[in-house]
């Protein structure tokens, strides 16, 4: 493990904090898979007593829901954390900058046009995930061109970037709706408000490969992405290879932003907000931040989605709108704090 | 053992930025260049450094061509102290000092990594701030920082006599005297450990003073280069810079005076 994460540079504090993330997780987890529209006692599940159909309903739809909240979650925050750092802005965020909003385009696309191609494949359950990673791929990769290999460019113009590139995206989203056909257009809306419903494990366990993957992927260049924040020559001299670096990220991140937004839709704002937090706790080392994110993001994510089903019994509130609620505020705070330095 | 540059040209715009710079950076010296602004000294130490890579000539680090080289053996073999950027996140003092431990020298020297920490934080006087965050501190501060973070590159056993270079483009701009005083000496006392040191400075007194030998670039060329008494003289210094400058000896010190 130590060879693949540098350990040495967390924390004492940093080490508890994330011990104290991982014991929150596994509550979130087990309170998640308890409650909802239908409740399960959790003991009655784990000591086998409960019927076929319950059993069932938590196996088949209870659990991959839950387990998708808190994969979309660590991958949204983690790209969050990794972008903001190979960008060296505070503001990157995957939904901000667009790369969700490509990766909602390219899983539309298939979507629409997708049907008539697809149905014969067996790789159908593949090929959303797989066109939403290129769609995000492809925004990253006209970031690198637009902010010159990701030189260090103001927050303003990033976020103006974002803007266009969102725009971009939701024009062609707005097309594929337009001469989408109603069942197509129902999966469309889906992907305006993101949700964790209708999750199956076959939709399910290409996006944990891919997200595990690119997680793994990850992990070694922790270190070098805190050396990278004195500057790319810096970086440089101190023998990081900052070309192999850059695309680690790019390609780690595309990838697990594809892989939740085909199955979740867009999320707004968690790719922001939790790596934040987790650096409001305890320092900016990208070792901490990561793992941190990631543990929070699911837990944050896991629990939002809970609030999503239980609020408002027996409808559900889509689970971007609360992401939303909390993240906004946030946002503008954030603004306004970076503003007064 | 040594850095050396043989016929080193480098060109921008069709403009002569350094023409035909030979010169050896000795092992255990300290080889000092001055020259007025626009002179080339930063672009011939990026050039020794391999920061820069579209000059005509060679460089050689004991004998290794330096376009052979990896950044990973670069950055074992010399370290560098330049003109920083601004740093976005809230770094902590001591995690920027750390950034210098290298994965590779990490490996080998792993134990020895806080004693390592320890000496260099006291040796550049930033132990009292190690706990601040890199943002909040002085000008002068962060150089001390940065300065830190290159001797932890250049860390080794003392038992080791792995070849070292530490190249410095005007490590002491915006220190206090005291500071700049103490850094020079601990300059001086890598040097007499073997390390290899190339430095820019603008201040001729701390350079006369210090270095073991003075390159004066003028104009992408260098136009003196020697042991500081023999090649310091007032027409060489005022032709250099273009004032009028008095050289002046006293109980074995030599100094400057602007007329």
């Amino acid at each position: 493990m130590s060879s693949i994460i540098n350990l040495r540079f967390l924390s004492r504090t940093q080490s508890f904090i994330l011990f104290f993330l991982l014991i929150l997780l596994l509550i979130v987890l087990l309170i998640s898979f308890s409650f909802g529209s239908y409740s399960f006692p959790i003991f009655s599940i784990l000591i086998g007593n409960t019927s076929a159909i319950e059993t069932t309903i938590f196996n088949e739809i209870r659990v991959p829901r839950v387990i998708l909240a808190a994969i979309v979650g660590a991958s949204l925050s983690v790209s969050g954390a990794c972008l903001q750092g190979l960008f060296r802005n505070p503001l990157a965020d995957p939904g901000l900058i667009g790369v969700s909003a490509g990766a909602a385009l390219g899983a539309s696309t298939i979507i629409v046009f997708g049907s008539s191609l697809t149905s014969a494949f067996i790789f159908s359950t593949f090929l959303l995930p797989l066109s939403a990673c290129i769609g995000s791929g492809v925004v990253i990769l006209m970031l690198f061109l637009l902010t010159k290999g990701f030189g260090h460019q103001g927050v303003t113009y990033m976020l103006l970037v974002g803007i266009a590139v969102n725009a971009i995206a939701s024009v062609g989203i707005g097309v594929l709706t337009f001469i989408s056909s109603d069942s197509e257009l129902r999966s469309l809306t889906f992907w305006t408000m993101g949700s964790f419903g209708g999750i199956t494990w076959s939709l399910l366990i290409p996006a944990l490969v891919i997200i595990f993957i690119s997680f793994l992927f990850l992990l070694p260049i922790l270190r070098n992405l805190d050396i990278l924040q004195l500057g790319e020559s810096e970086a440089k001299r101190l023998g990081v290879n900052v070309r192999n670096l850059k695309y680690r990220i790019i390609f780690a991140s595309a990838a697990s932003v594809g892989a939740s937004v085909s199955l979740s839709g867009m999320i707004g704002f968690v790719g922001l907000v939790v790596p934040h937090l987790i650096r409001l706790l305890s320092g900016v080392n990208h070792t901490y931040v990561v793992i941190g994110s990631a543990l929070m993001g699911s837990s944050l994510m896991v629990f939002a989605d809970l609030l999503s089903r239980v609020l408002i019994q027996p409808a559900e509130l889509p689970v971007g709108l609360i992401t939303s609620a909390i993240g906004s505020p946030f946002f503008l705070w954030l603004i306004f704090r970076i503003n007064k330095i | 053992m040594s850095i050396l540059s043989k016929n080193v040209s480098l060109s921008y715009d069709k403009k002569e930025i350094l023409e035909n710079i030979s010169i050896e950076i000795k092992k255990g010296k300290i080889t000092t260049l001055l020259g007025p602004n626009g002179a080339g000294k930063s672009s011939f130490l990026n050039i020794l450094s391999g920061d820069l890579e579209s000059y005509n000539g060679n460089v050689f680090y004991d004998e290794k061509n330096l376009t052979e080289m990896n950044i990973q053996e670069k950055a074992y073999f010399r370290s560098v102290m330049a003109q920083s950027q601004s740093i976005v996140f809230d770094f902590s003092v001591k995690e920027i000092v750390e950034m210098g431990w290298l994965e590779k020298g990490n490996i080998k020297y792993s134990n020895n990594f806080e004693t390592a920490l320890h000496e260099i934080l006291i040796e550049c006087d930033i132990e009292y701030l190690k706990n601040r965050k890199f943002n909040t501190l002085s000008g002068g501060e962060q150089r001390r920082v940065h300065f830190a973070r290159s001797l932890l590159q250049l860390w080794r056993e003392s038992s080791s006599d792995d070849p070292r270079y530490l190249m410095l483009d005007e490590p002491t701009s915006n220190l206090d005297l005291f500071h700049q005083i103490k850094m020079m000496n601990t300059i001086k006392k890598l040097s007499n450990e073997g390390i290899g040191i190339l430095i820019i400075l603008h201040d001729l007194n701390l350079a006369f003073k210090y270095s073991d030998y003075i390159a004066i670039l003028k104009s992408g060329k260098i136009i003196s280069f020697g042991e500081p008494r023999s090649i310091i003289n007032n027409d060489v210094l005022s032709n250099a810079y273009g004032i009028k400058i008095q050289v002046n000896e006293k109980d074995d010190n030599i100094f400057v005076n602007y007329v």
